[in-house]
Order: structure tokens, then sequence, then C-alpha cells
């Protein structure tokens, strides 16, 4: 196994139980939840294949499940995240092959362009994970809310993580 | 087969991608309970309008025979309707029969209850029809009554059926009296007002006041005596100077006839036996 493979296996895990444990609990203010785990998915490097890519987002979305009995709203989210990586990348960073590091991070997009990667991929996943859990349109404005709210606080922890684990490596 | 392989490998993303969600679904849908009941609840919508759609169309071939069965069905009900009806008019009548009171007057007499099927209040000259005949016991010349007064006398007799002259018939005169006195008269009828009758050939020296009742005499072989008739509303001059008129109110309502009793008088044939004997003295002693 390769170093990375290994980074990337500890942070799973680690990043799946704190969701479990910590993050699970944490509603600000009622509407607002942070979804941690999905570095994961943003971090994978774009060089590996996209099959791998879906199974491991899909796998990762069913543990967080099974740890909140929620069964299949993680993994179906996670799913689709993992699908629409690449095109989400090349709505922002076309010129795939200049990237100095094959993960995407503030390393190696740039702030403002990794910014927008990430907030993308934050909104995506908040807005599919919420709608899901509806599964229904009742009281739109209520889900928008939780929909934004999360966006924000997920956004901002990832931040964080990533300029964490980039001064890291 | 390589070609398929190809294809198949090249897509490979979206085959897993597919199958990925595909068992995200199928958890999803099973063990959430709100996603479950939205899934099950849509899924019966759709089956429910394509069956709704296929039994339309297939509810056409078994037509033959649904509507053999209806007829059948029909039939059957008919005659147990048909059945029922005679049931509860036996039941009516023996209710009917239970709800008389008991007169001292009438006890003597037998009744056979009828239902008037044919009546008329507005000729001149009015006739029942009720659906005894002969094979019920009526016999011609007897009195008719319900529970209110006199109707009439029966005049024809058919084997179902009887014709009876109404009282609301200038040919029928029934002797009457005022309750309590003996005086008596000939009530007939002057085919104005079929509430109303006129009594006539009192005599004059007697009082007589509004309201009381008029009731048969007795002076016949056809009504016992004390059967209720009317009530005085008024005084009329006739044109007789020595005898009065009375207009009397009826107390049976002709217009709203149903059933009526026919009196089968025991006395009758003894009766109609003396005077036939009266008739025959006269002939052989002139």
């Amino acid at each position: 196994m390769t170093k990375t493979a290994i980074q990337f296996t500890i942070l799973y895990i680690v990043l799946a139980l704190a969701q479990a444990i910590v993050f699970n609990n944490v509603c600000l203010f009622g509407a607002a939840v942070p979804f941690v785990f999905i570095y994961v998915i943003i971090r994978l490097p774009m060089t590996l294949a996209v099959n791998w890519v879906l199974t491991i987002g899909f796998t990762l979305g069913l543990v967080v499940d099974i740890f909140s009995d929620t069964q299949g709203m993680n993994s179906l989210a996670c799913t689709l995240l993992a699908m629409a990586r690449r095109p989400i990348l090349h709505l922002y960073f076309p010129r795939e092959d200049e990237l100095t590091m094959p993960e995407p991070s503030i390393r190696s997009l740039g702030p403002e362009i990794y910014g927008r990667y990430l907030f993308t991929m934050v909104l995506f996943y908040c807005t599919a994970i919420f709608l899901i859990e509806a599964f229904s349109l009742f009281d739109p404005l209520r889900i928008m809310l939780r929909v934004i709210c999360s966006t924000f606080l997920t956004f901002l922890l990832l931040l964080g993580l990533d300029s964490v684990i980039s001064r890291g490596s | 087969m390589s070609t398929l392989w190809d294809f198949l490998l090249k897509y490979s993303r979206w085959f897993l991608f597919t199958f990925y969600v595909v068992v995200s679904c199928i958890l999803l849908f099973d063990t959430n309970p709100y996603q479950h009941y939205v899934w099950m609840t849509s899924a019966g919508r759709v089956t429910s309008a394509i069956y709704g759609v296929a039994a339309n169309v297939t509810s056409y071939f078994h037509l033959h025979d649904i509507n053999e069965d209806l007829q059948r069905r029909t039939a059957d009900l008919e005659l147990e309707v048909i059945g029922l009806r005679n049931q509860l008019r036996a039941m009516n009548e023996k209710v009917y029969a239970d709800s008389l009171a008991h007169d001292s007057v009438m006890q003597p007499f037998d009744f056979i209850i009828a239902h008037v099927i044919s009546n008329s209040v507005s000729r001149t000259h009015n006739y029942i029809t009720i659906e005894k005949g002969r094979l019920d016991s009526v016999r011609p010349e007897m009195g008719v009554v319900d529970q209110n007064g006199v109707v009439g006398i029966v005049n024809v007799v058919g084997d179902h059926s009887a014709r009876v002259i109404s009282l609301l018939n200038p040919k029928m005169r029934l002797s009457c009296k005022v309750k309590g006195r003996d005086y008596f008269g000939s009530l007939v009828w002057d085919g104005r007002n079929p509430g109303e009758a006129v009594l006539e050939e009192m005599p004059r020296h007697e009082r007589f006041r509004k309201g009381d009742t008029i009731v048969t005499s007795g002076y016949s072989a056809v009504f016992p005596e004390g059967i209720p008739v009317g009530t005085i509303i008024s005084h009329e001059k006739e044109h007789d100077d020595n005898f009065y008129a009375l207009r009397i109110r009826l107390l049976t309502d002709f217009s709203t006839l149903s059933t009526v009793r026919v009196i089968a008088n025991d006395m009758r044939q003894e009766l109609d036996s003396l005077t036939a004997g009266e008739e025959n003295d006269s002939r052989t002693n002139p």
C-alpha cells in the first residue's frame, strides 16, 4: 500500500468516526449540521479511477449511515457526489493536467479556485442529503434554510481541516 | 463478444454508479418509514391507475354473462316483492281488525275486511268497488262501514270484487236518528259537498243543537243501530213546512277511503224470511 493509500485510509476512518461520534450531534440553531466526512471524497486524487472513487464514496456513506441509523440516505448522496466530482472540478479548473499535486487542495489549486470547488461540492452534498431526507417539497423554506446553514458550517470546517492537513503534508 | 466487453469496460463507471444508486435506494426505501410510505403510495397510485384502465377494458368481455345473471336475479326479486307485499297486506288487515273499538252494538256481527280498489267523490252518482266478492262471503245488500262511519251498501257482487253504492249517491237513503233521542229521519246526499249530507223528514217540534251526533236508527236489515254517521251543522227549511231538514257533516272521509268493513249480518236471512212471509200472506189473502 502506498503512503497516500495509508493516509487516505486513516483519514477515512478518523473522519467517519468523528462524524458518527461528534458531529452528528451538532445542530447549530436547529438548522446547521456539519458533514465533515465528505472531505474524503473531495480530497481523493484526480488520477484515481472513477470506479474507485464511486466505491469509496458509497462505502463511506454506508458506514456513516449505519452509525446514524439513516440507511441509504448518506450512501445515495455520497454516490452522487462522487459522480459529480470531476465535472464540478472541470467547471473551475479546466486544465486538469496542470495540477501540481494529484489531490485537489488549497496548495494545488490556489485558494480562490479551491474555495469555489469546495463550496460547490459542499452545497451539492447538502442539497442532496436534505432533499433525500425530506423526500418531499413540504415546507421548502425550511429545507432551503437547512441546506444553506449546513453548507456554510461545513464549508468553514472543511476549509480549516484542509489547511491543517495541507500544512501537515 | 469482445465489443460487448469493450462497451462494458468503457461505461463501467455508469454501471457501477447505477448499481450503487440502486443499492442505496433499496436501503433507503426499505428501512426509513417515511420514504417507505412515499414509495409504497406512489407505486400504489401508478399501479392502481394502470389496473383501472385494464379493468375497464376487460369488463366488457363479461357483459353477456353478467346480463343474464342480472335478469335472473331481477325476476327472483320481483317475485319476492310481490310475496312480501301480500304478506304485508295480510298483516295490515290483522292490525286493522285489532284496532277496532269493541262496540256493544256491533258484537253480534261479523266483519269482512276489504280494500277499496275504486272510488269517486266528484260524480253525481258515486260508487265504490272493493276487492272482496262472493268467494269471500260478500252478498248483495250488506252494509259497508269504516272506522269513522257509514260508507254504503253492497250492490252487485262478483266472484272476487263487489260494487258498493256510496253514501254520496242520491239513490241511497239511510234511516238515521239523533243519538239519545228516538226521532228518526232519512239521510240523503244532495250532490253538492262530498263531506255533507241532508237529514230530511225530521219532526218540526223537536229542538236540535249544533254538534249533536247522528247515528243509524236500526230500522233496517242492513245497518245495526247506533253506527255514527255525522254531526249536525245547521238546519234548513224544507219545502214541506211540517218537517225540518238538517245539514249533516259526514264523519266518513270519502276521499281517503282505503280499508272498509262489510257487515255480515246473520240476522238478515231470518228478517228476510219474515218479510217474505208477509208478502206471501198479502198475496194469498188479498
